[in-house]
């Protein structure tokens, strides 16, 4: 493992050369948290088992080069195969962000498809209004270099029809990209919301994305996350959501690609029966690393969050589960569910999970399981005894263990691409040679 | 007519515990034989071998089917050669499709038998017809493979792959036990119907019951692994008239 760690004066002189404007007391703050914080180690418990040494490595290569620069659309050639499948399998009003800039053009496209119903602005004219989260210092980071971000706001008493489209797209050649979107949903309004992950081409990769959501009451977002990175790709994420009364939350995440992939999810149920689901779903292969924390904090209640992650792996690939839930004094009536389910298919990967609740409230509900296991022999053998060959049999029943939610998915639009890409992932864990 | 399935002094083990000693058994097509035998007598097992679950460890002796080391071949490929094996306890498998199962298993037989796979319309026709056949409802297609089915749907259902599959031999574990009359007649039925001179089927079963509805043509009475006595389907009656102790008694002296 390399061990590096981020270069601080070189992170103070990138800092330095960002332009100045509405955004500079938002990145001079971040900064100055970012500082004493740094990239966190395993001595912080959160990132005990991911080690960003590598994303630390690329990081530097990019504040030497290109942090502050903005990214020229001219260096990226026409969208590539993925990009364009994707794009057309997925009935979405797409925004394109390349190296962590809004194309303009996809922007002014779906800002005109959505009318009045959902406002598109840069997060630099939106300074005065909304708070940029810079508690965690991968989010400090981030805020720090950051160029502009995106700032989405749907009317109240509005559905969104068509659902959003977010694509993320990066390049090696720019080796690093910071993105933050900042959503508000209306009271009584909803919206559903697809966003991919892609890298455009091999090479080593570092995203740090940060999405800030506030629900109003009554309102819906449903998301789904499909990180489909390359093979050399760090990742790290981060979405945060807060519910106010009656609003729901929907969060489907689907991690099939990356070399290290880390996601952190809070949910914060801030008005009586707000509803939160959570849905994960992980496939790692050869050294793959793929770290999912979650937390649901129920500061009120009655309220209720249901959370679910599986995962598949193969190889010598490692995933990290941690699930928290929090009841707060006095949030009675939560109903908080967790679990983790995990399917080894090979005795060399391995799972850390580990479910954490903190309960300091009296009137709750709350359960939380995790389980590793194999494929179960019995369920082979009779597969085989139909005639079904020894990958064919593994791949059905690995199939149906990770097929779970894909009958409650939360943005319909996306079914037939999502079960496609996950045939052809499992087909390659069913395949790996380290099984 | 030649031998379809001929088994010689098969010794097989599992987890250290010789349950097959010495077996010989042979099956012609055409014929209906039946297995009896009181619990622990290696029934069981000597499904399980043929259809070549890798827990049981065979010891010695031969296994010869259609003229071919029967051993050689992994599971899939007995499978695939036309052996079927209609479980005691047929597996529930969450998430994974009962038609689709049946299309699989239908389309990698034919592949090996180097055949155009089987289409989707013609496979829905083909299964509604046998599924007529064992009065199953067509729901049965969308369910997952016997997930949460009762134990007459799970054989039911086991006869159903038989019926898509057409084996040339059959090897029934128990199809009968847990049944209630009714459903019993439905399986018979559907046996009966895919009684055929090509084929052999080889019922083994705990109780004389289910031969009132499947008439064998030899019933085999094993003990301690062994075929003690062979003879037709009065030996059946006998059986239940004397009760397996008067065999083990007589197989001791």
């Amino acid at each position: 493992m390399r061990t590096s760690a981020l270069d601080q004066d070189l992170f103070a002189a990138a800092v330095g050369s960002m332009p100045a404007d509405e955004l500079s007391a938002v990145r001079n703050d971040a900064a100055s948290r970012f500082a004493s914080l740094g990239f966190p180690t395993a001595r912080n418990e959160n990132w005990k088992y991911t080690n960003l040494s590598g994303a630390a490595a690329i990081s530097n290569a990019w504040l030497r080069e290109h942090a502050g620069v903005p990214f020229s659309s001219a260096s990226i050639t026409r969208p590539g195969q993925a990009e364009s499948t994707l794009l057309r399998q997925i009935d979405a009003n797409w925004i394109v962000i390349r190296n962590g800039s809004v194309d303009m053009n996809s922007l002014e496209r779906t800002r005109k498809n959505y009318g009045a119903v959902i406002n598109f602005s840069h997060l630099s004219d939106r300074t005065a209004e909304c708070d940029i989260d810079v508690d965690d210092p991968m989010s400090a980071f981030n805020a720090a270099l950051l160029l502009d971000g995106l700032h989405i706001s749907v009317s109240p008493d509005s559905d969104s029809l068509t659902p959003l489209g977010i694509l993320q797209i990066d390049d090696p050649s720019q080796q690093a990209s910071q993105v933050r979107i900042v959503l508000e949903i209306g009271r009584s309004s909803s919206l559903r919301i697809v966003e991919c992950a892609l890298s455009a081409n091999h090479g080593a990769q570092f995203t740090n994305a940060v999405i800030q959501a506030s629900i109003a009451s009554n309102a819906c977002l449903s998301h789904v996350r499909l990180q489909l990175r390359g093979d050399e790709h760090v990742g790290v994420s981060r979405i945060t959501a807060t519910l106010d009364r009656d609003a729901r939350f929907h969060h489907d995440a689907f991690d099939f690609g990356g070399s290290l992939t880390r996601n952190d999810v809070v949910a914060i149920i801030a008005g009586t029966n707000a509803q939160v689901r959570l849905h994960g779903l992980y496939l790692a292969s050869g050294n793959q690393h793929i770290d999912n924390h979650t937390r649901v904090e129920h500061r009120v209640g009655p309220a209720v969050s249901d959370e679910e992650y599986r995962g598949v792996l193969s190889g010598r690939s490692r995933a990290v589960f941690n699930g928290q839930a929090v009841v707060f004094k006095g949030a009675d009536g939560t109903d908080a569910n967790q679990s983790n389910h995990n399917l080894l298919l090979s005795s060399q990967a391995e799972i850390d999970t580990k479910p954490e609740l903190e309960i300091y409230a009296d009137d709750v509900k709350c359960s939380h399981g995790a389980t590793v296991g194999q494929l179960d022999e019995a369920s082979l053998f009779y597969l085989r005894s139909r005639g079904l060959d020894q990958g064919e049999a593994k791949r059905l029943l690995t199939q149906a263990f990770a097929s779970e939610f894909l009958s409650e998915l939360s943005v319909e639009v996306c079914r037939e691409y999502l079960t496609s890409t996950l045939d052809e992932r499992l087909a390659d864990l069913v395949s790996d040679r380290h099984l | 007519m030649s031998n379809m399935l001929e088994i010689k002094n098969l010794q097989a083990r599992i987890a250290g515990n010789t349950i097959l000693n010495g077996l010989t058994l042979t099956v012609k097509a055409g014929e209906v034989h039946a297995i009896m035998g009181p619990n622990g007598s290696g029934k069981s097992t000597l499904a399980q071998v043929i259809a070549g679950h890798a827990d049981y460890e065979v010891l010695g002796g031969t296994v010869t089917y259609q003229g071919e080391n029967l051993l050689a071949l992994e599971p899939e490929d007995r499978a695939r050669e036309g052996i079927f094996l209609g479980f005691q306890y047929p597996v529930e498998i969450p998430g994974v499709n009962n038609a689709y199962l049946l299309k699989a298993a239908v389309n990698a037989k034919r592949r090996h038998q180097g055949l155009a796979e089987i289409d989707a319309f013609e496979f829905l026709k083909l299964a509604r017809e046998r599924m007529s056949l064992l009065e199953m409802d067509a729901s049965f297609l969308n369910r997952s493979v016997n997930e949460g089915f009762s134990g007459g749907e799970k054989k039911r259902n086991e006869i159903l792959q038989m019926a898509m599959l057409e084996p040339k031999l059959a090897i029934l574990d128990e199809t009968d036990s847990g049944l209630d009359i009714d459903a019993l007649k439905a399986v018979a039925n559907g046996v009966n119907a895919l009684r055929d001179p090509e084929r052999a089927i080889v019922l083994v079963t705990h109780y004389q019951r289910l031969l009132d509805y499947i008439e064998p043509d030899y019933v085999h009475v094993l003990s301690k692994g062994r075929i003690v006595r062979s003879g037709d389907k009065s030996l059946a009656l006998e059986l239940e008239e004397k009760g397996y102790e008067w065999i083990q008694e007589a197989a001791n002296a």
